[in-house]
């Protein structure tokens, strides 16, 4: 017994690649679909954005990069969709050098789905250097920090920007973050100073990190990884990519947790048969 | 010449701080102005920042190679995507939409990082059937709350046991919390006190060199 406690203890690593691997695909490839209920950090944000008057502005930062993707680029899917639908003035941008291409890519693709403008209904701001100065100037000056949007237009002429003078003017904010610059230097450098009402959406590894904010009211709303981009399809009523892989990660967390159960158990087997030899 | 290297940068850092340590609290137009020039000068010298980075990168990466050191062969690699990377960025005029940049963008740098990502899910697993064990009444306890909220936070979980979705959302928002929100009491303060360490001369090594 205690050598197959002591074997499956040292087990070859490829077993469990293997097992997670197949954790993974199974679902992919043969879906259940189990309910997903919506948490009232994730109803926060939503219900806000519901809540908001037709042109208001709604600021989206989408900071992370493609590492982050699976969970995060959902989640701008969703959100933006939300907003399209409930036709606010949308600004998109990033603190994140290398999430530009995708930042560019999610708010454009939606627009054109959803039947918007560049310009008139939403303006990508894209990326300038600076993280937290950024903020701070975007508070000062929004115009002067970006005085063109990515396409290289003047924002000064952007419909879309009309009355728009700085962080003051915007109604909602919401940091989708994979790290730092996120939603810690929005609060900090944006909604302590320029007092708009702030969401949030991070990787799930992130998450518990934030939820100080989230009970002193620093921020309104927390979407928590690929399972928070999940709630918020399942309250918007449009399941995509966030819905089809939680199948896949109901698998692998439920197999981790039995690799764990069993790893305790041989552990327990071959330590107390080294008790009772003393 | 001490005074240029010594005295005067400790005497900016001593204005800068304390004026806006002041400028927070006093929301007058000229105090607001201030703060647009200067936020608008520390976006400048991030922006060379990145050039300090390439440079830092580069001597790095050069002293791998004359060391010879393992896996020098890989720098090699890195000269190769930067300089690549930046003349084609410089012939797409920066550009990424149907550019040779966004190229690189979409079919390099999204797969890579994807793939390292991805990855980490493997090792996660691999790690804690190897190490997550109750060898201490504290180890156990951060076993049961770790299970509690990976099942707790998926559909498998709430659906075979209902409340267990409510006890993961008690561990996130009481414990959890608690511990996070000393941990960022102490960071905090100890970000206060080196602030005031640098704008007072007591820290300095900012200014680079000895004493």
């Amino acid at each position: 017994m205690r050598s197959f406690a002591e074997k499956m203890l040292a087990i070859d690593r490829r077993w469990i690649f293997g097992l997670i691997a197949l954790a993974t695909l199974l679902p992919l490839l043969y879906p259940v679909g189990l309910p997903i209920r919506p948490s009232p950090q994730v109803k926060n944000v939503y219900e806000y954005i519901e809540g908001l008057p037709e042109g208001s502005v709604f600021l989206l930062s989408m900071d992370f990069d493609p590492a982050s993707k699976p969970e995060l680029y959902p989640m701008a899917v969703s959100i933006l969709r939300h907003a399209f639908k409930k036709n606010l003035r949308m600004m998109g941008m990033t603190l994140w050098v290398t999430g530009t291409g995708m930042a560019e890519k999610v708010i454009s693709d939606v627009a054109q789905e959803m039947g918007k403008q560049r310009g008139t209904d939403y303006v990508f701001l894209g990326f300038t250097p600076g993280s937290s100065a950024v903020i701070l100037n975007m508070g000062q000056d929004l115009l002067a920090t970006f005085p063109k949007d990515h396409y290289g237009v003047p924002t000064s002429e952007l419909p879309v920007l009309k009355g728009v003078r700085s962080l003051r003017d915007v109604q909602y904010a919401v940091s989708l973050a994979a790290g730092s610059p996120g939603i810690e230097t929005w609060y900090v450098y944006g909604k302590d100073k320029y007092k708009f009402e702030l969401g949030g959406g991070c990787t799930a590894v992130a998450a518990p990190g934030i939820y100080p904010l989230l009970q002193t009211g620093q921020i309104n709303g927390l979407i928590g990884g690929l399972r928070g981009a999940a709630e918020y399809e399942t309250l918007l009523e449009r399941k995509g990519k966030a819905t089809s892989g939680m199948d896949a990660q109901s698998a692998t967390h439920f197999m981790i947790i039995l690799l764990i159960l069993a790893c305790n158990l041989f552990y327990f087997v071959t330590r107390r048969k080294d008790t009772r030899r003393r | 010449m001490l005074f240029w290297k010594r005295q005067f940068p400790l005497f900016i850092a001593f204005v800068m701080g304390v004026v806006f340590i002041f400028q927070y609290y006093i929301p007058h137009p000229y105090s607001e102005g201030m703060l647009t020039e200067v936020s608008e000068w520390l976006r400048i010298i991030t922006g060379f920042a990145i050039i300090l980075g390439i440079a830092s990168l580069s001597h790095l990466h050069y002293k791998k190679i004359q060391r010879k050191e393992p896996g020098w062969g890989y720098s090699y690699v890195v000269y190769l995507s930067m300089i690549i990377t930046v003349v084609v960025g410089l012939w797409s005029g920066g550009k990424e939409e149907g550019s040779g940049l966004g190229w690189i963008y979409n079919y390099t740098l999204v797969p890579l990082q994807g793939t390292m990502f991805s990855i980490l899910a493997f090792f996660v697993a691999s790690a804690a059937y190897r190490a997550f064990r109750a060898k201490t009444r504290e180890a156990t306890v951060l076993l049961i709350a770790g299970t509690i909220v990976m099942f707790g936070r998926v559909p498998l979980g709430e659906y075979l046991v209902s409340n267990i979705g409510g006890l993961a959302e008690w561990i996130l928002i009481v414990p959890n919390t608690a511990a996070r929100r000393a941990i960022l009491i102490g960071i905090s303060l100890g970000v206060i006190a080196t602030s005031l360490k640098i704008i007072f001369g007591i820290e300095r090594g900012y200014l680079g060199g000895k004493e």
